[in-house]
């Protein structure tokens, strides 16, 4: 293990102790590894049972499912599923805005949570800390139901607390929750809002694992606030942090459907509409069991190209690859 | 403060320990606590109709009752959805047993997209309960009913109606509403009677007409004149500038029931064109309609209507009217005008009154409120059940339901302690502690069928449910005379719309005349022939033709268009 | 830490303060709303809407009385309680033992079995798979349908698994020369050193139990099941649908102030264990443990 000076032991790359042909090796290997393998076997069990027994059942995604015939009997249909979907009208819209949503939070939404965890971090008061954190990852707690409430008292105009501003500094009231172009604004920050208290604890639980020795040392060495954070800090978050983008990056086609689901309406669907709402509305309404499994699928892939991709590039730039 | 930090570390060790022993023992506790507490919920079994304390004197319907007690799960949504279901020692649950020799499983399906998305999923596993109602997001029951008949998931009634002449009489008496749940030859459901038809309409404050010294309008450019006026006039005299003329929100297909009384003055309410028979279609092919919805973003540029329309719901929207933002709304009667509904505005504006608004005419002198769909609730029987022969028991418990006693006791509660009838049979609530009477909150559990499967628009129930009461001024308010009111107006009769099952893409298509009509109504893209063109030409794109004549097969073979 | 009290470090301090000040302005004024929504009268509430401030004569519990009053709400925070407790410790016994596995570099097959758990990660393929599953299994109607199908977060594992790649080795080989097996090395050298990250990892399974409402609603059918969040959801949801009601449920507080006191009651819980936990999320947990 090397030690990256900061108390960090960054992992190095190995093969796991696998040499083809050697079979004997291989297998002291193994019982060298035994008591990992038991600890591992019941949750590998689990994996097995409600993971890929769904994925088993997932192939209705590539059938005409009917209930009476089961998942065996139904008849095969290949790709239509899928092509239904990508062939429909507003795919690409779909797509576009979805992928933007995703993008968009991960893009600001994780910068501004290790902002913030740092921040709290740095300061030396540490009840202004515990007071600042605990009403930061409060928003998370409240479902969008209620969110939309708030919202419309803020954002509304008919005597929202923003347009009041900006009707007294002489403006026109700015439908925000259905204007297009407004829209995309309201729902990216409204779930940094939400989330990003949230987000923090994991990077502040990250740092908080870093040895007080490195500061200090570094202080004694003369480094300033900022170089502390640089040198020290952020390789310290670094794995996590690109773990966590890496594992987003996975899952690029979500894009909150609960949040979207409530937030929009009609006026903004052109900026609104993602993939989720789509297939609720299609799926959900037509008894289509296949088509919520084909897009799931579908997701999947889109997501596992992604990262693969991300991974390549996470090895050669911090070499810390996922896999 | 000593923390843990400070202790010795094997003290620290044993402590997590205990911890996580702690934690596992309580999870498998709770395993054994939460499976012993499901089974002790069952009802309990019933002994043998041999030991049964059902006195032998009884005049039975049945002369032969079988020995075991059939086990019928009903599944059906919430007449009040938060206030859950009826606790299990419920005197229904016993009588139904004793009487009708079932043990009765009530389950309470979430409302909406919640619910269909388990109706959806029970389906797919072929786990349908014995009895149950079709739910729709979108409520269209039929469709739903229509795809799990295809999908071969439940059983024909013929055989079970002539087994409940009761209920046939009272319930299912409308050849219409039998026609639509009737496939290829056989029935599959139960069309339970809607609820009250036409029962919406525009009403307006007469308190702010008289302040403004204005007459009601009959035209839609009066209409639109008055709202100005109900916004730049301060009617409620305070001083602010708070006030819009008009109030709604959008439910149902482009812009919504809730301003079809504007399209109505058109002569092209709704989406299809009923009122024309030999002309069947979607109405936005009427040369009218462009001009309807052109006259629709003059309302909205005059700024006349609550901004917040296109993404309000129908909470906000009774909280904003209850609290005097509009003059001009379109509402139910009985959301309007109810003794719990109207209490809060009374309050706020004792001196404030709504009366209700005829179909304001268009240019051309036409006027149709709305379109009467006339949709009810639909239950049926799951195959399954029907191939474990319970097809009869179902028939019992429902024919039970509409009789005198399952009719009061699901409905309203037990007589002489919920509700009392009077000489005329009225049900009323004289002389019953208000705790325990049928419309109090505590009874809520108890009565949560009636919606579903227990009213059928008796006057009785009528009186009951809209009783007369006085405002806080003293001014007598009736809720039925808003009621008559609206059924009195101009209405197209289109219930023939649920017999038109909706297109494959109907997620693209819906979304595609919804956002196009709502863009021409905000005035975000200018409405012009060019425009209006090209919105038919993307409707036709994404298969207005093909939608248009299957829905045209569909009402001549239900015998409902020439 | 040493605090230095350099001029340079107290314009740090005042920066870092400032900052924080502005997220803590924009978190809470909007949560002011909820708060003041939940509290505010039924006659304030149909008069305006909920105001910017409370008097202080003139605000009510109204809300949470009716909510805490409810006739299911002690059964709903029992079960509540159960789901989160059992699935949380369900979820961290078999998601440490797999994160431990996996930070062991020299593992065979160890990328193996990453790359299949990222499979799963990838691909869900949703209800109806799932739910096809569950039913099978004679699931229906238990708590284990809720905890069992989503007991390991594969986000959570990684994360964890990263941490346990973080610690020295050093430690863990002398605990092996002493003789230790893997399972004594995890409890008693390794385990130990990582209360935030099993604190953390712990807290967002509790979170997510304590939130989950629609397994519940799909699979469980017996009322006496239901816990908290499906009956706040069905007072979230309901007056939408109360068209043709005579009966008006909210006689007592307005439809907002009941949302917003559901969603106050959810919160509670959270806002009383995180302190808790926040003791042991001290500065350098590793101090002591490894010699320099």
């Amino acid at each position: 293990m090397q030690l990256l000076g900061a108390g960090i032991a960054k992992p190095v790359r190995t093969s796991g102790g696998y040499q083809p042909g050697r079979g004997t090796a291989f297998a002291r290997a193994i019982w060298r590894h035994r008591w990992l393998y038991m600890l591992m076997a019941p949750t590998l069990l689990y994996f097995l049972i409600f993971r890929y027994g769904p994925l088993w059942n997932a192939q209705i995604a590539f059938k005409d499912f009917r209930p009476l015939l089961g998942v065996l009997g139904s008849p095969w249909t290949g790709l239509q599923n899928f092509e239904a979907f990508i062939n429909s009208f507003y795919f690409d819209q779909l797509m576009g805005n979805t992928i933007f949503f995703s993008a968009t939070k991960l893009l600001l939404g994780i910068p501004l949570a290790v902002v913030l965890a740092l921040a709290l971090h740095e300061t030396w008061f540490a009840r202004y800390r515990t007071v600042v954190q605990t009403m930061a990852y409060l928003p998370h707690f409240l479902s969008w139901v209620v969110m939309y409430g708030v919202m419309l008292t803020i954002l509304s105009p008919n005597n929202g607390l923003i347009n009041q501003v900006i009707e007294s500094l002489g403006g026109d009231p700015i439908p925000f929750m259905r204007s297009p172009d407004w829209f995309r604004q309201v729902v990216v920050v409204s779930d940094l809002w939400k989330e990003t208290g949230w987000s923090t604890i994991l990077y502040l639980a990250a740092l908080l694992a870093i040895s007080p020795h490195l500061y200090e040392a570094a202080t004694v060495d003369g480094a300033s606030h900022l170089q502390r954070i640089w040198h020290i800090s952020l390789p310290g978050i670094i794995p996590v942090v690109v773990l966590v983008t890496l594992l987003r990056l996975g899952h690029i086609l979500e894009a909150g459907f609960n949040q979207i689901f409530v937030l929009y309406s009609v006026p903004v669907y052109s900026v609104g509409d993602i993939l989720d709402t789509w297939v609720y509305r299609q799926g959900v309404l037509q008894f289509q069991f296949s088509l919520a499994t084909a897009v799931g699928l579908f997701k999947g892939a889109v997501g596992l190209i992604l990262i693969v991709v991300a991974n390549r590039v996470s090895k050669r730039i911090t070499e810390l690859p996922l896999f | 403060m000593k923390t843990m930090q400070d202790t010795d570390p094997t003290l620290r060790r044993r402590m997590r320990r205990a911890w996580i022993v702690g934690l596992v023992v309580t999870a498998i506790l709770a395993q054994v606590v939460a499976a012993c507490g499901g089974a002790a919920t069952e009802p309990p079994v019933a002994p043998p109709a041999a030991e049964s304390e059902v006195p032998g004197e009884e005049p039975t319907a049945e002369p032969t009752v079988p020995p075991e007690p059939v086990d019928i799960e009903l599944w059906a949504q919430a007449t009040v959805t938060e206030a859950g279901a009826p606790p299990d020692d419920w005197i229904a649950y016993d009588i139904i047993r004793e009487r009708l020799n079932i043990n009765l499983t009530y389950v309470i399906l979430p409302t909406g997209g919640d619910g269909e998305a388990v109706l959806n999923a029970s389906a797919a596993a072929n786990e349908l309960p014995d009895l149950l109602q079709m739910v729709s997001a979108a409520n269209d029951p039929r469709s739903t009913l229509y795809r799990l008949v295809q999908l071969g998931l439940l059983a024909p009634v013929d055989d079970l109606m002539p087994l409940m002449p009761e209920r046939v009489a009272t319930h299912y008496n409308d050849p219409l509403l039998l026609s639509l749940v009737t496939f290829d030859g056989h029935q599959y459901g139960f069309p339970e009677p809607p609820p009250l038809p036409r029962r919406e309409g525009l009403v307006i404050r007469s308190d702010w007409l008289e302040s403004l010294g204005l007459e009601p309008p009959t035209t839609l450019e009066e209409l639109l004149e008055v709202a100005v006026a109900f916004t730049e006039q301060d009617p409620d005299g305070n001083g602010l500038d708070d006030t819009y003329g008009i109030g709604g929100f959008i439910v149902g297909q482009g812009l919504g029931n809730r301003f079809d009384f504007i399209l109505g003055g058109f002569g092209v309410p709704g989406v299809w064109n009923f009122t024309d028979p030999a002309n069947f279609g979607l109405n936005v092919r009427d040369p009218r309609y462009p001009e309807a919805v052109a006259f629709f973003n003059r309302v909205v540029e005059a700024g006349v209507v609550d901004p917040d329309w296109p993404t309000l719901t129908r909470d906000d929207f009774r909280a904003r009217w209850k609290q005097g933002l509009f003059g001009i709304m379109w509402e139910d009667f009985a959301a309007l005008s109810n003794q719990s509904n109207y209490t809060p505005f009374d309050e706020n504006f004792p001196d404030g009154a709504w009366i209700p608004l005829p179909a304001p005419t268009g240019p051309e002198g036409e006027a149709y409120y709305g379109v009467y769909t006339g949709r009810g609730q639909i239950f049926a029987v799951s195959q399954r059940a029907a191939d474990d022969g319970k097809g009869e028991a179902i028939a019992r418990l429902l024919e039970w339901m509409a009789e005198p006693e399952g009719y009061y006791l699901l409905g309203f509660g037990e007589e002489g302690v919920n509700f009392v009838l009077d000489e005329e049979g009225n049900v009323s609530i004289e002389g019953i502690d208000p705790a325990l009477a049928w419309n109090s909150a505590e009874r809520q559990p108890y009565t949560q069928m009636r919606n579903q499967l227990i009213f059928y628009n008796t006057p009785a129930e009528i009186n009951a449910r809209y009783p007369t009461y006085q405002t806080s001024n003293g001014r007598t308010m009736e809720p039925m005379m808003f009621l008559e009111f609206f059924q009195n107006q101009p209405w197209v009769d289109g219930r023939g719309i649920q017999v038109i099952l909706p297109p494959a893409n109907a997620a693209d298509f819906d979304r595609f005349y919804n956002e196009g009509l709502m863009q021409f109504a905000l005035g975000q893209v200018e409405i012009n022939e060019e425009t209006w063109a090209e919105f038919l030409a993307g409707l036709d794109t994404l298969g207005a033709v093909e939608y248009e004549a299957s829905a045209l097969q569909a009402l001549q073979e239900a015998g409902l268009v020439p | 830490m040493q605090q230095v009290r350099t001029r340079d470090a107290i314009t740090y301090q005042i920066l870092v303060a400032i900052f924080l000040l502005f997220v803590l302005l924009a978190i809470v004024v909007p949560l002011w709303r909820v708060v003041v929504t939940a509290f505010t009268p039924l006659e304030i509430y149909t008069r305006q809407g909920a105001p910017l401030f409370l008097s202080p004569t003139r605000w009510t519990a109204a809300a949470f009385q009716q909510l805490l009053g409810h006739p299911l709400f002690p059964r709903a925070m029992l079960n509540s309680m159960i789901i989160t407790l059992s699935g949380t410790a369900l979820s961290l016994i078999l998601t440490i033992p797999l994160a431990y596995g996996l930070s062991s570099h020299t593992l065979p097959g160890r990328r193996v079995i990453m790359l299949l758990i990222l499979f799963t990660f990838l691909f869900n393929p949703g209800l109806i798979p799932v739910y096809l599953l569950v039913v099978k299994m004679g699931l229906t109607n238990s708590f284990l349908a809720i905890i069992l199908p989503p007991a390991v977060g594969v986000t959570n594992t990684l994360v964890m698994m990263r941490f346990f790649e973080g610690l020295p080795d050093e430690l863990k080989e002398a605990a092996r020369m002493d003789g230790a097996n893997e399972l004594q090395v995890l409890w008693h050298v390794v385990l130990p050193l990582s209360k935030p990250i099993m604190l953390t990892i712990g807290l967002f399974y509790s979170v997510y139990f304590w939130n989950e409402f629609f397994t519940p609603i799909l699979y469980l059918t017996d009322r006496d099941l239901m816990p908290l969040p499906v009956l706040l959801r069905n007072i979230l949801i309901s007056a939408s649908f109360n068209e043709y009601v005579e009966y008006d449920a909210f006689s007592t507080s307005a439809l907002e102030s009941l949302k917003s006191a559901a969603v106050l009651l959810t919160m509670l819980p959270m806002m009383l264990v995180y302190p808790w936990i926040q003791r042991y999320f001290t500065k350098g947990t590793l101090l002591g443990a490894v010699k320099e």
